[in-house]
């Protein structure tokens, strides 16, 4: 006679048999496939490493022959531009010639240029998007503010308003930072630390340069992204993160109040990195473009002026922003270069200075790609129209070339450490200091970019070689090889003076000389980037 | 139409109906016709397709499990800390007013202002959210358990005091139930309101999270994402709320 099954084992039957299944989907990863279609993962990141930065910008992509410059088209805007700003120093220029933020006829850009302007202070980021959506007709504005490695990352989701860069109105001189604690001494310090940050923003590009230029990857640190600039400076003076990268004047305090707190890096040194632009919606470029060539030139006129005034421009930019005092206007001024007429057509041309809107756009947009932030890609010359500032030259007629910036007079102090340290491996013929083509190929990749981007900084050249052969002929043919380098990077435009050579020999081996690959390893170039 | 005047089910969900079909069909009119530029308002074709990219690149169910357990962890603390307190305040006029001076104020807490101060106390890890979330919530739930409490009918307590009820039996046996209802009711709405903050609480640090796919689409300008990821929260807010409100009418049936 069949028994019957108790309610107790029934429940255990139904048990074995869900663990059963439940085995069966461990063992066979039924779960992580099921997992993958019901509630797949973000696609994974790529890795951004050194090579990821300074390749050449293929010069295929040639802009179509611009048109002439406008002048006359379109209708006169009968309201004030209206222009998207934040609370820093690199509005100097505009300010100068609008005379505060206010649309007045007692400026520069009514008086010479026949124009008026509003400069609106929007510090929220999305907000400033959201005014740039609207549109100057309709409650937002015409010009917005961008830097070019974020303007990359956000061109797809604006390209509907077909927006184009017109103007660069500065270069982060120390305005952005990475603050860092008592820990942390070099970039490869860095590794496995948390590093608080806003996510594609200056502050995330920046860092994503100095941790790959000094060896690491974007893997190599654990990113805490904040909503703001200064959320991550606060996080890190807290205490709840190692690094931090931010804004000036946040990120300074931050790092002078935080116990052991110290700046690793900042723009100062990378000097040609951040680029502020303004960008102008499509349509406004469209129907306004006489109004827009004048507030090019009037901008650029107020930008010359502020350079000659600076005690001026600081101190109409104390009275602009509000809680901004004479002081806080002189260093957000320190940390800004405005670049004049000759300076923004040497950035905008692409064979114009060895870093400029192209080579930042390309190699911007290739990284936030990897890390999965964009899909689309497009050309920069499809995002930036310079009809305007060629059609400014009238104003600008007896404007010099543009000079180079920084002055190397005396050698580096041997004393000063370096930021990071880049190690390339350049090929040469055994016993010959000769560059052969694949050796100037990888310099021109590896290494101008570099030197270009940190122009302030001197770049340490040190020759290493493995331990076979004479120890003094090793000495002096690594100390010839470097200098062959600096005649190289000489040759592209640098000053010489930039340059420290160092021959090393075989004395500081990175690897141990018993093996092929250790010594392949110590046959190796290091770039130190050392600060004035 | 008179006021208040009732009106069958039926007719209130056609009238409902009417109702979604008519805000679709202005959606519609307003953003084919281009009446509203498409980079502010995206088409309903376009808010669809940002779903697929959503859920393959975005992780955006991952999103929602985390944002729910944000909530949920939100809602539960302040359900906990509340609801013995605002008892013991409905039910002792003392308490209430020692604490009514701390309490009070708090109805009027800007929380966004507190995300700074939360980051450093309580770091940017899930503590900082969920505390965030417990806050939020907590503030508005705790007036109102006070406030079911002290509407229970006067008449049940005389009556059981009648009866002789010890204080305790009256706290447990007329005031626990007789509030009970409201707040059941009061929960509901908490869930609704920690779905409100959920954007606030995972601005920093939050590789997954609702709050945060619709911050970074509205930094990148993918305002079709920015609608996708509010239709998202509107839908399991719906849920989530038809499911507290199926458990409340379980509980408390003998209260309809």
């Amino acid at each position: 006679m069949a028994r019957q099954l108790t309610p107790l084992g029934r429940a255990l039957i139904v048990l074995c048999g869900f663990a059963l299944l439940g085995y069966a989907g461990y063992r066979y990863e039924w779960f992580k496939k099921i997992g993958g279609l019901v509630a797949p993962d973000r696609k994974p990141e790529g890795t951004v490493s050194k090579d990821d930065f300074g390749g050449p910008v293929a010069t295929t992509t040639e802009a179509p022959a611009s048109s002439s410059a406008p002048s006359g088209g379109g209708t006169r805007l009968s309201r004030p531009i209206k222009v998207a700003i934040v609370t820093w120093g690199g509005y100097a220029g505009g300010i100068f010639a609008n005379n505060g933020f206010a649309p007045t006829k007692d400026s520069v850009f009514f008086k010479d240029f026949g124009i008026q302007v509003e400069l609106l202070v929007i510090d929220d980021f999305a907000k400033s998007r959201d005014a740039f959506r609207a549109g100057g007709d309709k409650g937002g504005v015409d010009i917005m503010w961008s830097t070019v490695d974020s303007y990359s990352l956000e061109y797809s989701g604006l390209q509907r308003l077909s927006p184009k860069a017109v103007l660069q109105y500065d270069w982060s001189r120390g305005g952005d930072a990475i603050a860092v604690d008592a820990s942390i001494k070099s970039v490869k310090d860095l590794k496995g630390k948390s590093l608080a940050c806003a996510e594609g923003t200056p502050s995330h590009y920046f860092a994503l340069y100095v941790l790959t230029q000094g060896g690491l990857t974007n893997k190599d640190v654990q990113w805490k992204f904040t909503d703001s600039a200064i959320e991550a400076a606060n996080v890190f003076k807290a205490g709840k993160v190692d690094a931090a990268v931010s804004w000036s004047p946040d990120v300074y305090v931050a790092a002078r109040e935080r116990e052991g707190g110290h700046i690793l890096a900042s723009t100062k040194e990378a000097s040609n990195l951040i680029a502020d632009i303004f960008v102008a919606r499509g349509d406004f470029i469209e129907k306004h473009p006489e109004d827009l060539r004048r507030f090019v030139g009037g901008w650029l006129k107020g930008v010359d002026l502020a350079n000659q005034n600076p005690d001026k421009a600081a101190l109409l930019l104390s009275k602009s922003f509000s809680g901004v005092g004479l002081e806080d206007a002189k260093g957000m001024l320190a940390d800004v270069k405005l670049p004049n007429y000759s300076e923004n057509r040497a950035f905008f041309d692409p064979k114009g200075s060895l870093v400029n809107y192209h080579t930042i756009y390309k190699t911007a947009q290739g990284i936030w790609r990897k890390i999965g932030s964009v899909k689309d890609v497009f050309e920069p010359y499809q995002t930036v129209d310079t009809r305007f500032l060629e059609g400014v030259s009238e104003w600008f007629a007896q404007a010099q070339e543009a000079k180079p910036e920084f002055e190397f007079k005396t050698a580096p102090r041997t004393t000063t450490a370096p930021i990071l340290t880049k190690t390339v491996s350049v090929y040469y013929p055994t016993g010959s200091s000769t560059l052969d083509e694949n050796a100037k190929a990888v310099l021109e990749t590896q290494v101008v970019d570099l030197a270009a981007t940190f122009g302030s900084a001197y770049i340490r050249i040190a020759g290493n070689t493995d331990n076979v052969g004479n120890h003094d002929s090793n000495v002096r043919l690594s100390r010839a090889r470097a200098d062959a380098v600096a005649q190289f990077l000489v040759s592209k435009g640098f000053d010489r003076n930039k340059f420290e050579v160092v021959g090393n020999g075989p004395d500081k081996p990175v690897a141990s000389n018993d093996s092929d690959e250790g010594r392949a390893k110590n046959r190796r170039t290091d770039f130190e980037v050392v600060p004035r | 139409m008179n006021v208040r005047e009732p009106i069958t089910n039926h007719r209130a969900r056609l009238l409902a109906l009417v109702g979604i079909g008519t805000f679709a069909g202005l959606w519609c009119l307003l953003s084919y016709a281009d009446i509203i530029p498409n980079v502010i308002l995206p088409t309903p074709t376009e808010v669809l397709k940002a779903f697929p990219t959503l859920h393959t690149e975005e992780a955006l169910v991952r999103s929602v499990g985390w944002s729910l357990y944000r909530v949920s962890m939100g809602f539960l603390l302040s359900a906990l800390v509340a609801i013995p307190l605002g008892l013991l305040m409905g039910t002792f006029p003392a308490v209430k007013a020692f604490f009514a001076p701390l309490v009070d104020p708090l109805r009027f807490l800007p929380i966004s202002a507190l995300v700074p101060l939360f980051l450093v106390w309580f770091g940017i890890e899930e503590t900082m959210k969920i505390m965030l979330l417990f806050v939020g919530t907590f503030v508005y739930l705790l007036p109102l358990v006070v406030e079911a409490v002290e509407n229970v009918d006067d008449l049940y307590l005389h009556t059981a005091t009648t009866l002789g009820a010890s204080k305790w039996q009256l706290v447990s046996q007329v005031l626990i139930p007789g509030s009970s209802p409201a707040i059941g009711e009061a929960l509901r709405v908490m869930n609704g309101i920690g779905w409100t903050y959920v954007i606030l609480a995972e601005i920093v640090n939050a590789p997954y999270g609702l709050g945060h796919l619709i911050t970074v689409a509205g930094k990148r300008s993918h305002v079709d994402q920015i609608f996708a990821g509010v239709i998202v929260i509107l839908l399991v807010g719906v849920v989530t709320d038809q499911i507290i409100r199926l458990i409340n009418k379980r509980l408390f049936a003998w209260a309809e």
